[in-house]
């Protein structure tokens, strides 16, 4: 694969890429890498540049500054080398839809150069593998989004590539369709593919491996999920809830003007309270009535997200 | 597998499923073709002619003969009583043939020619068909009477160059090819250039350049299945003039088919520029329009070129209608000529080179 003799393996080494639209900066100096086999998520708002950046990845953009390698392979000593080794799922359509299943494939198949043998061999592979069961001449539009996206991967993965970059795949799919999605990236992953993936769902991110954080352009935060929330969060969060008295309007601008609570936000039914320095546990549960219960709960990738968003706001 | 190959399955089968392509591809260049006829026969069938002479002249006798058989004439009842050109103005006749004192052949044999053709021009367009069609008739007489003396001998009215070459006079004869390479136009231009920003706009495009294809594999890709497309249609075209219509195809089939071919390549490739220069689907086919109108106007299928104020020509100059209808007319109605062939030849494949390495070099900074 790639890197240094002995050294890290890794897919997708990025260090101070920087692309340019005119005078706007789309991605600002970036740097990660991507380890072999991983799930690497990649979030963040609408705009933030992940598009940009994977175009750069797949070899359809090029960047005006910085080293990209893609499984050890430079972009300047010639895209089809990479493109050859790289699977990409573009955010927009990806498949015709006024062709079959099966013409879908072929053409996708004929972009690859693929043998004859080596397509029929795949086709039936992958299509096991999503557990397709309709015809194969049905027309894609006639299919159902989240199949369509399932056929899509398979398309995108026909020439068996090392890495498969998947830019939102399961936006607009219906829930049972994108644990089904995900359960796929899963095995994929599992069976040593490194799986490069943009989501706007939090219950996605976490499944990752490692998530990368985009804001305006810059990488603000990659770690893995867990790994976020300790560094995000290292002072616990309490969650508050009653079942005896409602916690209403007044009992929460009370609270929030005591100095013991450096904030609380409500969440449904309950609130999450972050507590100023020093102050401890017990001091919390003397400050709510004897109705309430307290406890320590984990932040959510949501909490996270928007802290690390919001906390690097001016 | 090929990736060629693979383009043009895909093309087949995309363009083939729709029903509005199909009918669009096989059935429209026809009903245009037949509506175009049919409306030019209407024009020209049933010109009233009256000729006045003595019911001796020999070649007034011709005329009218000629005229009846034609089928293109209503003979009005000859009556001394009534002026010429009250025929013409009460709207009994719409050319009036008078011949001269002495008579038509007297006329001739003694080189004194002033005949007189009156013309109803209030439809100007049919008033010169009607002009060229008695002309052609009463020649046509003339010969007859007098085969040794031959055209050049002294005929009293001049003609139009254009009838010798359509002796029949029909019309469509001499406009069918310039219709068929009108619908061939339009077909390559608007559907080559939709065809490959519909790709852009529907976002399959970032698909095909995440392989690894080549520009060439691409361009080529796109425009081959059309250009196969196109040749199919011009043949079927071309089948439909000449046993519908009766176009004549005198010259070498062979080198007719393969000047169509490359007037499609050429058309092919101005259908592939206008997609690098849109976005959309609607800009291309807006694209395509904006070429086509005034590539028709200066085209010489209407007008000729020859009388066209010389900045005008310019246009016709780079324009791949106008080599196409002198090449068609020439090889169809003429036979072909080597020369005129090779020329109109080397323009047309001169206009898809140079469309074609435009195209290449945007395609190609456009994607890196
Ligand atoms: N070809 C382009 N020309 C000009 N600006 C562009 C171009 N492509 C992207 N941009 C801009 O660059 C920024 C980043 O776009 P990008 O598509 O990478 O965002 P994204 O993170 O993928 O967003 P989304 O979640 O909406 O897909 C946006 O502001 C976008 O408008
Ligand atoms: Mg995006």
């Amino acid at each position: 694969m790639s890197g240094v003799e002995g050294g890290p393996n890794y897919s997708v080494e990025v260090e101070g890429l920087r692309v340019q639209f005119g005078d706007f900066i789309a991605v600002k100096d970036i740097s990660f890498n991507v380890n072999a086999g991983e799930i690497f998520g990649f979030l963040g708002a609408n705009g933030a540049g992940k598009t940009t950046t994977i175009r750069v990845l797949c070899g359809l953009l090029e960047p005006n500054l910085g080293d990209v390698r893609v499984m050890g392979l430079n972009p300047k000593q010639g895209l089809d080398a990479i493109k050859s080794r790289v699977g990409y799922m573009s955010q927009r359509f990806t498949l015709y839809d006024d062709l079959t299943v099966d013409e879908n494939l072929s053409f996708a198949a004929s972009l690859r150069k693929l043998t004859r043998e080596k397509f029929s061999r795949r086709k039936k592979d992958l299509l096991e593998f999503i557990g397709f069961e309709r015809p194969l001449n049905t027309l894609v539009k006639n299919l159902p989004g989240g199949l369509k996206q399932q056929v899509s991967l398979c398309a995108a993965t026909l020439h068996d590539p090392d890495i498969v970059f998947l830019d939102e795949p399961t936006a607009g799919v219906t829930p049972t369709y994108r644990a089904r999605f995900w359960s796929l990236i899963r095995s994929m992953a599992a069976s040593g593919k490194t799986v490069f993936v943009t989501t706007h769902y939090m219950d996605e991110a976490e499944q990752c491996d490692r998530i990368a954080l985009m804001r305006d352009g810059s990488l603000i935060a990659l770690d893995s999920p867990g790994g976020l929330k300790r560094s995000t969060f290292p002072e616990p969060i309490y969650e508050i809830s009653s079942s005896r008295e409602k916690l209403d309007e007044f009992w929460f601008e009370s609270i929030k003007k005591r100095p013991e609570i450096l904030k609380i936000q409500p969440h449904g039914l309950r609130y999450h309270a972050q507590l100023s320095k020093g102050v401890v546990e017990g001091q919390l549960r003397e400050l709510v009535s004897s109705g309430c219960v307290v406890r320590v709960i984990p932040p959510s990738l949501e909490d996270v997200f928007i802290r690390l968003v919001e906390g690097g706001l001016p | 597998m090929n990736t060629l190959v693979g383009f043009i399955k895909k093309e087949f089968a995309q363009i083939l499923r729709d029903y509005r392509m199909r009918a669009l591809l096989f059935v429209a260049p026809l009903i245009q073709l037949t509506l175009f006829s049919v409306a030019i026969s209407n024009e020209v069938k049933n010109i009233r002619l009256a000729v006045i002479a003595s019911p001796q002249d020999e070649i007034a006798n011709l005329v009218t003969r000629k005229a009846a058989a034609s089928g293109w004439f209503i003979m009005v009842e000859q009556d001394n009583a009534v002026e010429p050109f009250e025929l013409v103005r009460s709207g009994r006749a719409e050319a009036v043939l008078v011949a001269p004192p002495g008579g038509f052949t007297e006329a001739y044999v003694r080189d004194s020619r002033p005949v007189q053709l009156l013309v109803d021009s209030t439809n100007v367009l049919r008033g010169q068909q009607v002009d060229n069609y008695v002309q052609a008739i009463f020649r046509a007489a003339v010969k007859e009477r007098f085969p040794v003396l031959g055209p050049q001998a002294g005929v009293p009215i001049e003609f139009d160059v254009r009838i010798l070459y359509n002796p029949e006079m029909i019309t469509s004869v001499f406009m069918v090819p310039g219709v068929m390479s009108l619908i061939l136009c339009l077909l390559t231009i608007v559907l080559t250039s939709m065809a490959i920003t519909r790709e852009k706009e529907m976002g399959t495009f970032e698909t095909l350049v995440a392989a690894p294809v080549s520009t060439t594999e691409i361009i080529l890709g796109k425009t081959v299945p059309y250009i196969v497309l196109g040749t199919l249609d011009s043949v079927l075209i071309l089948t439909f003039a000449i046993l519908v219509f009766g176009v004549p195809q005198k010259g070498p089939l062979i080198i007719l088919i393969f000047s169509m071919f490359v007037f499609i390549c050429a058309t092919v490739a101005i259908g592939t520029f206008i997609s690098t220069i849109s976005k959309t689907q609607q800009q291309a086919m807006l694209g395509g329009f904006l070429f086509l109108f005034p590539a028709i106007q200066f085209s010489g299928l209407m007008f000729p070129i020859e009388n066209m104020p010389i900045y005008m020509r310019f246009f016709s100059a780079i324009n791949p209608l106008s080599y196409f209808i002198v090449l068609q007319r020439n090889i169809m109605l003429k036979g072909g000529d080597a020369s005129i062939i090779l020329k109109n030849l080397a323009a047309l494949v001169a206009i898809g080179v140079v469309m074609i390495a435009i195209s290449f070099t945007r395609f190609k900074k456009k994607l890196s």
